[in-house]
């Protein structure tokens, strides 16, 4: 659904754009015919699914890095105490600051390779995520915890495991959102100075004016998103079936 | 065990007045204790107290002879993601296997075991989650109306169970249905109806402590029933206005 969703959304947006350049006489320059952009859709596929893969690699990556430390943090933090209090405003107030920002101070320190876009792309999925997971794993379900407080049967696995089951469905929502944040942020990390991914390829056909090559980075990298939130998706509807049946 | 309240004053932040002021209560010895009292007029808020799961404002609450005290309400669930059978198997006490095979068998659960808790009715899940609790170590275990969707028939039969299975353990009970509350109970703590103003004192009323409806005489259990009922709206008197 989410595929198919796209590829209407990507086709309605390109019929819109023809026919702006042919209802306004617009010049090839400026927005190329469609057979050039199916030329590059079709004939040079590879130069930009291969990017596209890179990116959406990277971007997975980074996502399961930011989920791996967000859970640890938020596991840790839930607990109430004065640490953890602070690290629940201190989430909540750097959440607020615009992480694409401090971008170029991570490339001058780490250069512009794959530890820069993943440090970028986990960064900008990861406070999101920590403040649900805060959430999520600070709120009690007190009709299922309370039997094991009771009989003094409750420890952290057993009191995480509770609420994740718990608030299973809110988990797989907010980690589909995130996915799509970190592909956002790998994007980004690659346009503003990486040497490799989809990003960069943008990047070198923006300089060339090339919008059909533009066009075509587009085309797969949503492809590749689509697909990777797919399966996140599934994943997590496999989870429900498997734990529910 | 023993257990007595003192003087027992208690409010939930927010509310117009008290519930309770210097309220006393005492109950001690083995066996079946009940709350009685229409909806609101603070049973589970008096034995989440004696429990420990509320603090009084003031007043005490001294325990003898209690070494374990366990509270079960009817809305709880047991973990999703196991089989009933499976939690009930690693929540069992050592040494109380054998018990948890019969509470099964007598509570009509055996044919649910491979079942998830999501997928039973509302009275089987009742009966699932006081059977974890009956194969638990504990002096007293406080009942909040645990039973509240299990059918009457049912009922009888666990009640009566647990009656003659545990006779050396408290039980506190609590319940709107006046007729069980008068068989099965030693003694009958009645609370007044809501909203007409803090407790004080409790009405005690000795139960007639059977182990099954049918040894009852009717005559009797009718008796029993209309003075729970009547101290009920009598109890108005004990209120501090």
């Amino acid at each position: 659904m989410r595929l198919v969703q796209f590829i209407v959304i990507f086709l309605t947006g390109l019929c819109i754009l023809l026919a702006v350049k042919y209802l306004a006489g617009l010049s090839d320059y400026l927005i190329p015919p469609p057979e050039e952009i199916s030329f590059f859709l079709f004939n040079k596929a590879g130069d930009f699914l291969f990017p596209a893969l890179n990116t959406t690699i990277v971007a997975i990556a980074g996502h399961v890095l930011a989920i791996l430390i967000a859970v640890i943090v938020a596991f840790w933090a839930r607990t109430g105490s004065r640490i953890s209090n602070m690290v629940k405003t201190a989430a909540y107030n750097l959440q607020a600051y615009p992480v694409v920002a401090i971008a170029p101070i991570v490339f001058i320190f780490l250069g512009d390779g794959l530890s820069s876009r993943l440090l970028i792309a986990s960064l900008i999925c990861y406070f999101p995520l920590l403040l649900s997971f805060l959430g999520i794993f600070s709120d009690p379900v007190t009709d299922v915890e309370h039997f094991f407080r009771e009989t003094g049967r409750m420890d952290a696995v057993t009191e995480l495991s509770i609420r994740v089951f718990e608030n299973l469905d809110k988990i797989i929502t907010v980690i589909t959102g995130s996915g799509t944040l970190a592909m956002v942020g790998t994007i980004v990390a690659e346009f503003l100075a990486a040497t490799n991914g989809i990003g960069y390829v943008i990047r070198k056909s923006l300089y060339q004016n090339n919008l059909a090559a533009i066009l075509s980075s587009l085309f797969f990298i949503g492809l590749c998103s689509s697909l990777y939130l797919m399966a996140v998706e599934a994943a997590g509807r496999m989870i429900k079936k498997k734990i529910a049946a | 065990m023993e257990i007595i309240c003192r003087n027992l004053s208690f409010s939930y932040a927010g509310s117009d007045g008290p519930i309770f002021s210097g309220l006393d209560l005492s109950i001690s010895g083995a066996g079946f204790f009940s709350f009685f009292g229409f909806s609101g007029s603070g049973k589970s808020t008096l034995a989440r107290l004696i429990a420990g799961l509320l603090t009084p404002e003031s007043g005490q609450i001294i325990k003898h002879d209690l070494s374990r005290g366990l509270f079960s309400y009817n809305t709880e669930r047991l973990p999703g993601w196991l089989p009933v059978g499976e939690h009930l198997k690693r929540v069992t006490a050592d040494g109380r296997e054998e018990m948890l095979k019969r509470l099964l068998s007598e509570f009509g659960l055996t044919s649910l075991t491979g079942h998830k808790f999501l997928k039973l009715s509302m009275g089987q899940k009742n009966r699932v989650n006081l059977v974890r609790y009956l194969v638990q170590d504990f002096d007293l275990l406080i009942l909040d109306e645990v039973l509240a969707n299990v059918d009457e028939p049912s009922r009888n039969s666990i009640l009566s169970f647990i009656k003659k299975n545990f006779p050396e353990k408290s039980f506190i009970y609590i319940s709107h249905n006046v007729s069980e509350v008068a068989v099965f109970s030693k003694e009958v703590f009645v609370l007044p109806q809501e909203g007409t103003g803090a407790l004080s004192d409790l009405v005690s009323l000795s139960g007639l402590d059977l182990d099954h409806p049918k040894k009852a005489e009717r005559g009797r259990v009718q008796e029993k029933m209309l003075e729970i009922l009547q101290a009920s709206s009598e109890s108005k008197k004990h209120l501090k206005q």
